[in-house]
Order: structure tokens, then sequence, then C-alpha cells
């Protein structure tokens, strides 16, 4: 369908105002709201993490589209609630206690979201606590944890072991990512997984819900 | 006075390879208290770049801690210090941003280097260092770049949209946060000192080069031009992160030492510094340091320093070194160095 490639492409462009106005006509038109997300937005972007994967996008770009998928879904999630439309799962993402940036963490959320996850972001220097409170709140399949800096990377352990002992291990996967975190440290704080950015991140987030669904 | 650096700056051949590791929230450790303390209290933070010099032996040392947070906390954000034992960075409260885009840029408060923030005290514990070691090694001041100063004082991702949404605020943003570094690094060359410009926010890692040439290349050159008529020959320009995309705009801002940080292509950065007769750092991975033997930060060192081609103006540094990284490291750094003969 025309209209809803034109969709995807305004999302890439990032005209949120087009992207408004135009996800509003098809709705109004009576194409499926679970249409105009997959076909419209899902595959817009698609695109925009295809293109910063290549680095012809940038964050500046890329945050122009997220916000005018924003913008959509607030005309879309009404209309899939009452369709009873299921997410593709949910994440929950925050940065670990004493670190305050979130901008890696923003991007990943972003990413997810645009590839039809639901995301519970928790935001920034978040206890170990309160993740394991939050992952017995919104059941998530996948928990994201981010840190910037060598110093707060240790806490990633810190909060894994809290939820190993709050029991809850076993109901998640759990992926880190940050400049400092590797493989490696993932495998030896006990992680499932390491992105070393946001588009990597859905890749290895498809994977881990493969493996538990 | 240790030439070193300043010859490879000059990309005229040193006696051997300056080593420059980045070395921030690590002082703090060389004294045993945490960044948080040691940035707020300036005995503390003269005794560790005392410390630093004696037990690393860089060839520069740079007067800065938490060197993003200076500046925006002088205008006005907040900074979260951390107490007890949490050894971490500082950081800017990303709530506390200080400008809206409902605000003009002239209701900023233009900060007195004198009297706002914790200026003051960083230009204390600059004076004290230039009197203990100004005559051996080059001392630096650390100062924000005017990306990165103006994307703490609106918040980033505020910043990134203002750019497609209000592009002329984002200049005049800019144009202030020039003024308040040009202010604090005047401050410093009044000591005595050199400035360091760093500015990661602005990395292609985040931005693309046509959005750097646009907004911040203008203010970066107007920067250095200034430090220059300083009589400050020497303007390092720190932007970390792969840089390689954005070589051609980060030479054109006119310092004299880029960063060829981890993941950047040390090979494009030899061709095209050497070429443009500028002195490149070529930082090694220093994310490990806390789980790795000396024996593999040897080979490592071994392995960076091959990268230099012989090049004059090649600098060997790290990435920010972690709180609590063993001396016996920097020590095999610095042995392979010494070894290290060039081609």
């Amino acid at each position: 369908m025309r209209e809803l490639q034109d969709l995807a492409q305004l999302l890439e462009q990032g005209e949120s105002q087009k992207v408004l106005a135009l996800t509003q006509q098809l709705v109004d038109s009576g194409v499926s709201p679970q249409t105009v997300l997959n076909d419209g937005l899902i595959a817009g972007m698609a695109v925009v993490g295809e293109k910063m994967r290549n680095g012809e996008m940038y964050l500046p770009e890329v945050l122009q589209s997220a916000g005018a998928m924003k913008a959509s879904l607030k005309i879309l999630k009404p209309h899939l609630a009452r369709e009873g439309a299921k997410s593709r799962g949910k994440i929950l993402i925050g940065t670990v206690k004493g670190d305050m940036h979130d901008i890696g963490k923003n991007l990943v959320g972003i990413m997810l979201q645009g590839a039809g996850f639901e995301i519970v972001d928790i935001g920034l220097n978040v206890e170990p606590q309160k993740f394991v409170a939050a992952i017995t709140e919104h059941t998530p399949a996948i928990v994201g944890l981010s840190a910037m800096l060598t110093t707060t990377m240790l806490n990633m352990k810190t909060t894994i072991d809290a939820i190993v002992e709050a029991g809850l291990r076993s109901n998640v996967k759990i992926i880190i990512g940050g400049a400092p975190v590797s493989q490696k440290f993932a495998d030896e704080i006990g992680a499932d997984g390491n992105s070393r950015d946001a588009v990597l991140a859905v890749d290895k987030v498809r994977q881990l819900i493969g493996h538990t669904s | 006075m240790n030439r070193r650096f300043e010859q490879a700056l000059n990309c005229e051949p040193p006696d051997r390879i300056p080593f420059m590791p980045a070395i921030y929230e690590h002082k703090a450790w060389f004294v045993g208290e945490t960044p948080s303390k040691v940035c707020r209290d300036s005995r503390l933070f003269t005794a560790a770049l005392l410390a630093e010099y004696e037990r690393v032996q860089p060839d520069a040392l740079t007067v800065g801690i938490d060197v993003y947070n200076v500046e925006p906390e002088a205008v006005g954000c907040k900074v979260i210090y951390y107490e007890g034992d949490n050894t971490s960075v500082p950081a800017m409260a990303p709530e506390s941003a200080v400008f809206r885009v409902s605000e003009e840029v002239a209701s900023l408060k233009m900060p007195d280097p004198q009297k706002d923030g914790r200026m003051p005290l960083n230009l204390e514990v600059a004076g004290n260092i230039m009197k203990l070691l100004g005559k051996e090694v080059p001392i630096r001041g650390a100062l924000s770049g005017p990306f990165s100063l103006a994307a703490h004082l609106s918040g980033l991702e505020n910043l990134f949209n203002l750019m497609f949404i209000q592009p002329d605020l984002v200049r005049e943003l800019l144009g202030f946060a020039c003024e308040v570094i040009k202010r604090y690094g005047q401050a410093f060359i009044e000591l005595g000192c050199g400035v360091v410009v760093f500015d990661s926010q602005a990395s292609s890692e985040l931005i693309s080069p046509l959005l750097y040439r646009e907004f911040v290349l203008p203010r970066t050159c107007e920067l250095i031009e200034h430090f220059h008529r300083q009589g400050v020959r020497n303007v390092p320009l720190i932007i970390g992160g792969n840089t390689t995309k954005m070589l051609d705009e980060y030479l054109e801002t006119g310092a004299n030492n880029v960063l060829c940080d981890v993941k950047a292509d040390s090979k494009e950065f030899l061709q095209k510094c050497s070429t443009a007769r500028r002195a490149f750092r070529r930082n090694m991975d220093s994310t490990d340091f806390l789980a790795i033997s000396a024996e593999d930060v040897h080979r490592r060192t071994v392995k960076c320093l091959e990268e230099s081609g012989g090049y004059s103006g090649f600098i060997l540094g790290t990435a920010i070194l972690p709180y609590g990284t063993p001396l016996s490291l920097l020590a095999a750094i610095r042995s392979a160095i010494q070894k290290y003969k060039r081609s």
C-alpha cells in the first residue's frame, strides 16, 4: 500500500507533523492499526536502524524519527488496545546505580520500541532493588542494564546478584551495554548477552526472545 | 623542562614517544580518596596531581577530574557528588539543565572564573602545580568544548532536537558556551598554564560530520584561534569515540593535537595527520585494566606503538584509566615505550 510506504519514509525523515497526519488519515480510512504499526512505523524504523548501522544516520536524526514514531503511537495505541494487539515482548531498561548517563539507554529504548517491543524505562542511577521491584511489577521478558563508566559497570554484577537473590533470574534474560562492557564481561557477571550498539541490541533481544518463547 | 610533548605537537622528533594516559577519576585513587572528595578539595587535588606525576610520569599534566562538569556548574547546573566510599565520577544531574527553549540565551549567567562554582578551586590547583612542577612538565587546564558545554546547559537530547527546529538558537547557545570557555581558559593562561579542550559530545559517534561542520566547527575554530592569539601555541582538542569519519573537520579546527581513540582508524589518522603536520594521540584500550596482567598491557602497548609508523607527531595515550588501575600496568607501558625504536 502506497500510503504505508509513504508513512515509513516520512518517519525515516523525522517529519513528525506529516507522520501524525498520515497516521490519522490511515486509521480514519479503516486501515488496521496493527498494519499501520507494522508496515508503516516498524518498517520505517527498521530503515532508520539500518542507516544508523551503516553510518548514514546519526543520533540527532534518529531522535527526530523516534519523535515522529512516538507521536504516531499516541494515535494508534487506543486502537491497538481495542483490537487486543500484543507487543513483541516487554523489555525493562535502566542505567545502573551510580551512573547518570542515559543517552545510550534511551537510544536502545527507541530502537527496541521501533522494532515493536514494549519498553519500560526505569531511568538512571537505578539501585539493584529497584530493578528487582520493577521486574516483579512489570514481568518483562528481558532486562537491559546500561553503564558508561568503568566504575559503575561493576554495579551491573551487583544488580544481577540482587535479581538472583530475589529468585527472579530464571524469569528474565539479561543484556548489558555501554562503552566499557564486553561479551567477556557479560559472561563473567552472568548476563545473557552484550550489545555494543543500539541496532545490535535489537538483534540480541530478538535472539533472546526467540530463546525464551 | 620536559619538552617531549611540545616536540611531538610540533611534529619534531622527541627522544621517545610521549606518554599521555587519560587520568581523571583515577587521580583520586593516588591519594586514597574518592573523585567526589578530591575534585572539591584543592589540597587533595594538588596532592593527587603531584602523586600522578611522581608515580605515572606522564609527559604533561592536566588539571581536571570531572572535566565536563566545571563550566556548566559555574553557569548554574547541578552536579551530583557521591558521598562515602562511592568512587563514581561526579555527574551532571540530567534534570538540572539551565537552558530551556522558551528562554533567551541572554538570560544565562556568564560565570566569573574567579568566583563561580569550582572554577576558582581548579585555578588554585593549577597555580599550586605551576609553582611546584611548572618548570618540569607542561601543565594544562581542562576546558569543555563548546558543543559539550551547550549539551550540558540544555540537555543533550534537547540540543539535538533544537538543531532541527531552532538552529539559530543553537548557534547562539554555542556562542555563549564559547565565551564561557574563553574566559575560563584565559584564567589558566594568566597562571602560565596551557589549555586542553574536551568535546566528546561532538563526536561522530553521536552527530554527523555535516552537523559538526554546520554548528560546531565555526565556534571551535574561533576558540582555538582565540587561544592562539593569547600566545598559546599548542591547543589539543580531545574528542572521544570513533572520529575517523569527521577527521577532516577535526583537523580544520586548527587544533594541533587530535585524539585517535581506541576505535578510530589509526592508519587514516597517521596518513591525514602526517600530511597536515598535526600531532595525534593514539589511545590504547584500558577498559579491562583491572582484569589483565602487566605482560598483556606490554604486548598491547607494543602493538599500538607499531601504529605510529615512525611519525614524529605520534603520542601514546590510554582511554580513561579505571579507578584503581595498578601502577604495574602503567610501568609496563612506560617500559614498552622506552624500549621502542622508531622505524
